[in-house]
C-alpha cells in the first residue's frame, strides 16, 4: 500500500504552537485513510502514514425518498450530474454513490485543507497569502510514494546551520533523509535522547516544564554540561536555580554545574559561550540581592506598604493588616502574626520584580538576613504554598496559617471587587487558591470556619474604604463547591453536608463522608425518612406556625412525637457541634418511627387552621433538627 | 577559542553598516530625541504604516532612565545602543539574510549553538504588538526579531520584519567577555571608560534630581502640543511630542512619582496621542503618497 509524507516547513516555532498542531494534526488526518504518525519540532510540522488505500472510499449521497421519485428524481440527478436511471435506492432513498478519487487526485486538496484547518492561540500573517499561522510558512513538501503531490515540492530542509535543500527520494525515506541532515523529527525520540543525555549527568528527575519546552527548542538535540563559578553559591540557591531555569531553560544539577540542551556548534565552544551568560546573570542577580538586602526586609516592608495591591482594595499596607486579622482569626500565635506582618516586604525588591517565581523565598530570605526566628522565616517563604494542584502543603503550623489567611484574602477581595472567576477566566488563580484552602483543611487538619472568616475579611476591607461591589459570600460556596471534586464520596453527599450545622471546612467534608459511609445503612435510612416525610409534606406547605405552641397537640401519636422530637434534638446538635456524626444519625434515627406513627395516625391537614399550622410547624421542627446532618433531600434514594 | 581577533564594538558596528547597506538599505542616523527603543524612531514606527516598500538600517541610542544603576552594576544601564534593520514587507529570506549578518560580523555560526527563541513582542504604549523570537548565540540574547502584525493601533498592510540587534550583546559575544564595561571600543579603549562615569551622573539625574514638578507639567505640554500638531494635520512634528511624552513618563517613574493607577492612566493617554498621530500619517499617506 501507498505511504504519504507531507511536512509544512516553518520559520521556529514556539514549543507551544508545536502542541497545539501535534494534537491537531492528529484529528484533522481522517483515520479511514490510514494510521498516522505525527511529528511536531521547530521547523517541520509533519504527517507520515504507511498504508494508504489507493482510492478514497466511494460516497453515498442520499436524495429524496423513493416515493417523491417523480416529483424530484429529476432535479436530484441534474444537480449530481447524472441521469435518473442510474440513480439507486437504498433504506427508501434515491440517491447516487460518488466513487473515491484515486489518492493521488484526491490529496492536494486534503493537504491544503489541513495546511488551513490547523488554528494556533496566537497566529500572524507575514506575506499576503492569507495564511495565518503561528510563524511563517516557508516550505510544503508532499510525497506519495515516490511521486511528488502536485503543486507541493519534493524537498525537505535539513538543520538551520549544517545543511540545506533535503531531497526526499520516496516517503519512506522521510525520517532517514532527516536525521542525514541533523535533523530528527520525532519528538518522542528527541525527548528520550534529551532525557539520557541528562540522566548521564546524574539527573534523573528534571523539571518537567523546563525539559517539555526544550524538547521542541532543537532539532538535533546535545545535552552539555557547565558550570559556575563557586562564588555564586553563596547565593540562595532558588535564586540561583531560578537564573537558570527562568530566562536560559538550563538544568540545575550538584553544587555548581549545570546541564543544557543544544542544538548545534562545537561543545566546548558552546559550553564556554553559555558559562560567560550564566555567570553574566548570577552576577546581576547577586548584585540585585545585595541591593535589596541592603535595604532589609523592615525598609522593603515600607515601601511594600504604599504599592497597590489590587485596584479598589488598597495597597499592601491594608492587605497586611487583613492577614494579621486573619491569621489571628486562625488561632494563629506571634510567629503567623509577624510572617504575616513582613509576608508582603519582598513585593517591594527588585529580585522579585526581575523573578516574580521568587516572590515568598525571597522576602524569607530578607527576614533570615535580618535575624528573624525561623518560624517566621519558614512562614513567609511557604505562604503562596500550595502552588499547584497536587504540590506540597507548608511544613510549618505558621506557613499553613499564613497560607490559608493570603487565600481567604484574595478570594475575599476578588468576590468583593466583582471579579469572580469564570470558566475560561481566573486571573488570580482563585480556583487554585480554593483548592488549597480545602486541601489545608482535609490533609493538613487546619480549622477554617471559611464563612466567619470570609466576613471578618470583607469587614475590614470596608473599614479600610476599600471600593466594594459584591457581597463575598458567594467565595465560600466556591471553596466549598471544589470539596465536591476533592473528596471520594458521590457530590450529592457534599452537597448535602454543606447546608449543616457545620460550616468549618473540615467538618463539612467529614459529615458528608460520614453521610457517604452510612447511606447504606439502616440507622442512616430510619434518620432519611424521617426527614424525608417531615419535609416532603410540611417544606412545601405554606401556613405553617411560626412556633410550636405544646397546647394546640392533642392526639397521642402527636404528643409522641413531640416528646421523641425534645429528646432526639439537643442529642442532634451536641453530637454535630462535637462532631461526631454517627452518633448524630443515630439520635436522628430515633425519630423515624414517631414520624410514620404520626403520619399513619393524625391527620396533618386539619380542618382547624391553627392546629393544622401548629402540626405543619411540628413537622418543620423534626426537619430542621434532622437537617444539622445536611440538606438529605440532596440524596437521591 | 577564535582563530582571528574578535572586531572591536566599533568595527562591529561598521560591519553592521556595509552588510545592509550592500543589501539595499537606507542607513539613517540616531534620531534627535530620547527614545526607549529603535523601534520608536519614526524610521521604523511610521514608516512600518501605510503601502510603501521600506528597507532602512541605524544605530540608535536607547534611553531607559529605570533601568541605571549608577555604574555600579555591570549589566544593567540607562543608555546602551541597538542595531536596528527594518524589511518592509519582509523578504522570504529575512532569516538567511539575518544569519548572514552574523557571519558577517564575525560569527562562524556553524560553530555555535545559534537558536531561535519564542519571544512575542508587544508595546502597549504605541499600540504595537508583532511575533518573532530572541536569537541566542550560545545562550546569549543577542537580538529582537519581530514581524509586526499591529503599529499604532492598525494593522499593517505589508508585514515589516524588524531585526534589532542588543549591541553590547553581540559585542559580549563576540569578545568573550562577561561585561559591557569591559569591552573593547576602539583599540585600548573600552566601554566602560566612554560610559561609566556617563552612568553614575545619569542615574543621579534619573533618580534623584529631575524635578517631578516641572516634568509634570512637561507632560502635559507635550500632549497639548501634540494635539495641536494634529489639528493642523503635522504627523512628523506631531510624533516627536508623542516621544516626549513617553520619554517624561519614563522619567517621571524613574523618579518613583507614578503610582500603579497613574501609570496605566499615563500609558493610556501616551497610547491615544500615538494612535491619532498614527491614524493622521496614514490618511496623509493615502491623500498624497510619498516616496
Amino acid at each position: 500500500m501507498p505511504s504519504l509524507l507531507f511536512e509544512i516547513g516553518c520559520e521556529e516555532l514556539p514549543a507551544s504552537a508545536c502542541l497545539e498542531a501535534e494534537a491537531q494534526l492528529r484529528t484533522l488526518w481522517p483515520p479511514d485513510l490510514g494510521a498516522a504518525r505525527v511529528f511536531a519540532g521547530p521547523r517541520r510540522l509533519a504527517l507520515l502514514v504507511g498504508d494508504l488505500p489507493e482510492r478514497e472510499a466511494d460516497e453515498w449521497v442520499q436524495g429524496p425518498p423513493e416515493h417523491l421519485r417523480d416529483k424530484a428524481a429529476a432535479g436530484f440527478a441534474k444537480k449530481r450530474g447524472v441521469k435518473i436511471d442510474e440513480l439507486e435506492v437504498r433504506d427508501g432513498f434515491l440517491g447516487v454513490v460518488v466513487p473515491g478519487r484515486a489518492l493521488a487526485d484526491a490529496l492536494p486538496e486534503r493537504l491544503n485543507a489541513i495546511l488551513h484547518g490547523l488554528t494556533f492561540s496566537k497566529s500572524m500573517r507575514w506575506d499576503d497569502s492569507g495564511l495565518r499561522f503561528a510563524r511563517p510558512v516557508r516550505w510544503l513538501c508532499a510525497k506519495l510514494d515516490e511521486e511528488t503531490v502536485a503543486g507541493f515540492g519534493g524537498s525537505s530542509f535539513g538543520h538551520r546551520q549544517t545543511h540545506e535543500e533535503v531531497p526526499v527520494p520516496h516517503a519512506r525515506d522521510y525520517v532517514d533523509s532527516l536525521r542525514a541532515a541533523n535533523v530528527e523529527p520525532d519528538q518522542g525520540e528527541r525527548l528520550a535522547a534529551i532525557r539520557a543525555g541528562l540522566a548521564e549527568l546524574g539527573l534523573a528527575e528534571p523539571n518537567e516544564r523546563v525539559l517539555a519546552e526544550v524538547v521542541y527548542l532543537a532539532e538535533w538535540p546535545t545535552v552539555l554540561e557547565g558550570s559556575f563559578d563557586e562564588r555564586f553559591l553563596s547565593l540562595p540557591r532558588r535564586v540561583v536555580e531560578t537564573a537558570m531555569e527562568s530566562h536560559q531553560r538550563y538544568f540545575p544539577l550538584e553544587g555548581n554545574r549545570f546541564a543544557f540542551v543544544a542544538n548545534g556548534g562545537e561543545p566546548e565552544t558552546v559550553v564556554a559561550g553559555n558559562e560567560r551568560v550564566l555567570e553574566g546573570r548570577l552576577e546581576d542577580a547577586s548584585f540585585t540581592f545585595e541591593r535589596d538586602a541592603a535595604k532589609g526586609i523592615e525598609r522593603l516592608a515600607e515601601e511594600a506598604a504604599r504599592i497597590t495591591f489590587v485596584a479598589g482594595a488598597g495597597s499592601f499596607r491594608d492587605k497586611v493588616a487583613r492577614l494579621g486579622a486573619l491569621v489571628e482569626a486562625l488561632g494563629g500565635g506571634e510567629p503567623s502574626r509577624e510572617a504575616a506582618r513582613l509576608a508582603k516586604a519582598d513585593q517591594a525588591a527588585e529580585l522579585v520584580r526581575e523573578f516574580p517565581d521568587l516572590e515568598g523565598h525571597i522576602g524569607a530570605e530578607y527576614a533570615r538576613l535580618a535575624g528573624f526566628p525561623e518560624a517566621v522565616c519558614a512562614a513567609i517563604d511557604e505562604q503562596y504554598l500550595p502552588d499547584s494542584a497536587g504540590g506540597p502543603l507548608p511544613e510549618t503550623e505558621a506557613g499553613r496559617l499564613l497560607a490559608a489567611a493570603d487565600k481567604i484574602d484574595n478570594l475575599t477581595v476578588a468576590f468583593s471587587l466583582g471579579q469572580r472567576p469564570t470558566g475560561s477566566r481566573d486571573p488570580y488563580g482563585l480556583r487554585r487558591a480554593a483548592i488549597g484552602l480545602c486541601r489545608l483543611a482535609l490533609e493538613a487538619k487546619l480549622e477554617i470556619d471559611l464563612g466567619a472568616l470570609v466576613s471578618r475579611a470583607h469587614a475590614l476591607l470596608v473599614e479600610q474604604a476599600a471600593e466594594l461591589r459584591d457581597d463575598p459570600a458567594d467565595a465560600v460556596d466556591f471553596v466549598e463547591e471544589r470539596l465536591e471534586g476533592m473528596l471520594d464520596v458521590p457530590v450529592e453527599f457534599v452537597r448535602a453536608a454543606r447546608a449543616g450545622g457545620v460550616s468549618e471546612l473540615g467538618a463539612v467534608a467529614r459529615l458528608a463522608e460520614t453521610l457517604a459511609a452510612a447511606a447504606e445503612g439502616d440507622e442512616f435510612e430510619r434518620a432519611f425518612v424521617a426527614y424525608d416525610r417531615a419535609n416532603r409534606l410540611a417544606g412545601k406547605s405554606d401556613g405553617a406556625a411560626g412556633e410550636f405552641d405544646p397546647k394546640l397537640a392533642t392526639d397521642e401519636a402527636e404528643l409522641a412525637l413531640v416528646e421523641s422530637l425534645a429528646s432526639a434534638s439537643p442529642k442532634i446538635s451536641a453530637a454535630v457541634e462535637a462532631r461526631e456524626f454517627g452518633s448524630a444519625i443515630a439520635a436522628a434515627a430515633e425519630l423515624r418511627a414517631p414520624v410514620d406513627r404520626f403520619f399513619d395516625e393524625v391527620l396533618v391537614m386539619a380542618d382547624d387552621a391553627q392546629v393544622r399550622a401548629n402540626r405543619l410547624r411540628l413537622l418543620l421542627d423534626v426537619r430542621d433538627a434532622v437537617g444539622a446532618l445536611g440538606d438529605l433531600s440532596q440524596i437521591p434514594r | 577559542m577564535r582563530a582571528t581577533v574578535a572586531p572591536s564594538y566599533q568595527e562591529m558596528i561598521a560591519a553592521l553598516e556595509r552588510y545592509w547597506a550592500d543589501y539595499g538599505c537606507v542607513l539613517m542616523q540616531p534620531y534627535h530625541t530620547e527614545l526607549a527603543a529603535g523601534t520608536m524612531n519614526p524610521a521604523t514606527f511610521l514608516r512600518s504604516l501605510g503601502p510603501g516598500e521600506w528597507k532602512t538600517a541605524y544605530v540608535e541610542p536607547v534611553i531607559r532612565p529605570t533601568d541605571g544603576r549608577y555604574g555600579e552594576n555591570p549589566f544593567r544601564f540607562q543608555h546602551y545602543f541597538q542595531y536596528q534593520v527594518l524589511l518592509k514587507p519582509a523578504p522570504e529570506d529575512v532569516l538567511d539574510l539575518y544569519f548572514a549578518s552574523l557571519e558577517a560580523v564575525g560569527i562562524d555560526t556553524q560553530k555555535h549553538d545559534v537558536r531561535l527563541v519564542e519571544d512575542d513582542w508587544e508595546q502597549p504604549t504605541l499600540g504595537a504588538w508583532g511575533l518573532g523570537w530572541e536569537v541566542w548565540c550560545d545562550g546569549m540574547e543577542v537580538t529582537q526579531f519581530t514581524y509586526f502584525q499591529q503599529v499604532g493601533g492598525l494593522e499593517v498592510e505589508l508585514v515589516p520584519a524588524e531585526i534589532t540587534y542588543g549591541l553590547e550583546r553581540l559585542a559580549m559575544f563576540l569578545q568573550g567577555k562577561r561585561t559591557a564595561f569591559e569591552l573593547e571600543w576602539a583599540p585600548g579603549v573600552t566601554w566602560g571608560d566612554v560610559y561609566r562615569e556617563s552612568e553614575r551622573q545619569w542615574s543621579v539625574y534619573n533618580f534623584e534630581v529631575a524635578p517631578v514638578e516641572t516634568l509634570t507639567r512637561r507632560f502635559a505640554e507635550h500632549e497639548e502640543e501634540c494635539r495641536n500638531l494634529v489639528e493642523r494635520e503635522l504627523p512628523l512634528p506631531a510624533y516627536d511630542q508623542v516621544l516626549k511624552c513617553s520619554h517624561t513618563f519614563n522619567l517621571l517613574d524613574a523618579r518613583g512619582a507614578v503610582s500603579v493607577t497613574e501609570r496605566a492612566a499615563y500609558i493610556g493617554r501616551v497610547r491615544t496621542l500615538a494612535r491619532r498621530v498614527a491614524q493622521l500619517y496614514v490618511e496623509d499617506l493615502v491623500a498624497e503618497p510619498a516616496l
